[in-house]
């Protein structure tokens, strides 16, 4: 039973059709990576998985339960949780402050809520030394690690991650997708939405997309070394 | 001039209330809330119906009056705000404009044109500070003031809510991605600047007449000036900036306040501070977001 499940998903922009007809499976604990030119309608599916965009038609089951018509914050109950292209922290606010708004929807439970702080720490040790500057004043890997920290506070069973290399130094790119497939190790289900041909080399599961469909899927080790997906993507 | 300053610092407080209002709607909602004053207005009217007309004792008048302005609070941002919450903000702008006519309209419809008044809280003889006779109203009102202000400086720095509403002004797609929900955001910033005018006018009540429209006569424009001064994002500056025109006001009432030759020369001096503010530091006193 795949933890999420898209079947044939179309939405868009006001009456502009982005996606056109999306489905795909992610199973429970895999690294899947979505690549795609800028315009494929990744970012569009990946905010419909988190309910900032309202599906037109199809469905998105999770933990084989529609979730199609919950908003935002139910899903982030669920456990689906989406760090935005962009970073987006919040900036006139201390690392500590981002991370704890992080833990909303988990708040009351302080104890888990200092866990989840040292486990975020332990993977990205910059953001512990920095843990009182304001994030505005970051550089923008730090923010970025700081957007990958707040997403896991929220303690998620699938993690998406939209763009996290954009703009990073490739050394900087390199790491923060190591870190994330750590993370995956845990048993947190990752997506992550790239541009980067880079994240392939950490990814159990891969999907092309090219103006609103998928052109490929494919999973597992042999497959994925068997077709050379970096010539696919690049068409 | 000592009672100037002393009556300044006190009036300043409560612009610096009135600020903080309109500094929180204006984080949360990106617009400024022309019925900020009116929600003080409306409140000294319940608390005067309340305490005058229905014999509540003070406090119970009081607390029931602002009790009464957050449910007003919380139905302007239900029935107004929400519906515009993706419109340009010049019509949000427009809209909190028409609520404070409506709720003016509705002052005299409902109280009349006829000033009223409601006795003080606190009566006996004033307390003397820096030599100068304060009546026992006023230091209530400083009183109040100031604990509401280290309340809000622990609330908005300290709790889980506070920071939620902090950083909803400041990342509204990262805070609907955490789980916080943007529009139930909406509804307590509304609700709660709605009380925060509130406590202001029912304060304010006892210290003169109340007729429709008062606070936002008297009061608006120095609360405005007082955010702007501060930074208009900034919460702290917004009360320091109240402070502050309150002050300069009363050192204008002082050195021209007599004078018939340039008559209301304090209010013109507060516009002075607003230009010489926007002049050399267009950012405010504390020109950053908190």
């Amino acid at each position: 039973m795949p933890l999420l499940e898209l079947t044939d998903v179309r939405t868009g922009y006001g009456s502009l059709p982005v996606l056109h007809g999306i489905s795909f499976a992610v199973e429970q604990g895999e690294l899947a990576v979505m690549l795609g030119l800028n315009g494929a309608g990744k970012s569009t599916t990946m905010m419909a998985i988190a309910g900032l965009l309202k599906t037109w038609s199809g469905s998105i089951s999770f933990e084989d339960a529609s979730v199609g018509r919950l908003d935002t914050a139910k899903r982030v109950q669920r456990g689906i949780v989406l760090v935005p292209e962009g970073r987006r922290v919040f900036p006139a606010l201390s690392v500590t402050v981002n991370l704890r708004l992080g833990a909303w929807v988990r708040r009351r439970d302080r104890k888990a809520l200092k866990e989840r702080m040292e486990k975020v720490f332990e993977y990205f040790p910059r953001l512990a030394e920095r843990r009182n500057q304001l994030a505005g004043t970051m550089s923008g890997g730090e923010q970025q690690m700081l957007a990958v920290g707040r997403g896991l506070m929220a303690d998620p069973k699938l993690l998406l991650i939209d763009e996290a290399s954009l703009g990073l130094a490739p050394k900087t790119a390199q790491e923060l997708f190591q870190t994330v497939k750590q993370i995956s190790k845990t048993g947190v289900t990752v997506i992550m939405v790239e541009q980067n041909a880079g994240a392939l080399d950490v990814a159990d599961r891969a999907f092309i997309m090219e103006k609103g469909t998928l052109i490929f899927q494919g999973a597992g080790d042999e497959e994925l070394k068997a077709t050379d997906l970096r010539a696919a993507y690049l068409g | 001039m000592k009672q100037f300053l002393v009556l300044g610092v006190i009036n300043g407080a409560v612009y610096g209330l009135l600020a903080t209002g309109l500094v929180l709607v204006y984080k949360g909602a990106r617009v400024f809330n022309f019925a900020q004053a009116e929600f003080g207005t409306v409140a000294a009217f319940f608390a005067y119906w309340l305490i005058e007309k229905q014999h509540l004792p003070y406090w119970a008048g009081d607390l029931l009056a602002i009790l009464g302005i957050a449910i007003v609070g919380f139905l302007v941002e239900r029935l107004i705000v929400r519906p515009l919450f993706t419109a340009p903000r010049v019509t949000l702008l427009v809209a909190t404009a028409g609520v404070a006519l409506v709720l003016i309209q509705l002052q005299f419809i409902i109280v009349g044109a006829n000033a009223v008044q409601i006795g003080p809280a606190l009566r006996g003889i004033g307390v003397n500070i820096l030599d100068v006779v304060v009546s026992p109203q006023r230091l209530l009102i400083f009183g109040v003031l100031v604990i509401l202000g280290l309340g809000m400086g622990y609330f908005f720095s300290r709790t889980d809510l506070g920071l939620a509403v902090l950083a909803t002004s400041q990342e509204p797609v990262a805070t609907e991605l955490a789980g916080i929900g943007t529009r139930r955001m909406s509804s307590f910033i509304w609700t709660f600047a709605a009380v925060l005018g509130g406590i202001a006018g029912v304060l304010l009540a006892p210290t003169g007449a109340l007729f429709p429209g008062f606070m936002t006569i008297t009061d608006l424009l120095p609360a405005f000036t007082a955010a702007v001064v501060g930074g208009i994002t900034s919460l702290p500056g917004a009360f320091l900036g109240g402070l502050l025109i309150g002050i300069t006001q009363g050192l204008g009432e002082f050195y021209f306040g007599s004078s018939t030759i340039v008559r209301g020369a304090a209010n013109l001096l507060v516009f002075a501070v607003l230009v010489l503010v926007l002049l050399v530091r267009p950012k405010g006193l504390i020109g950053r977001e908190a």
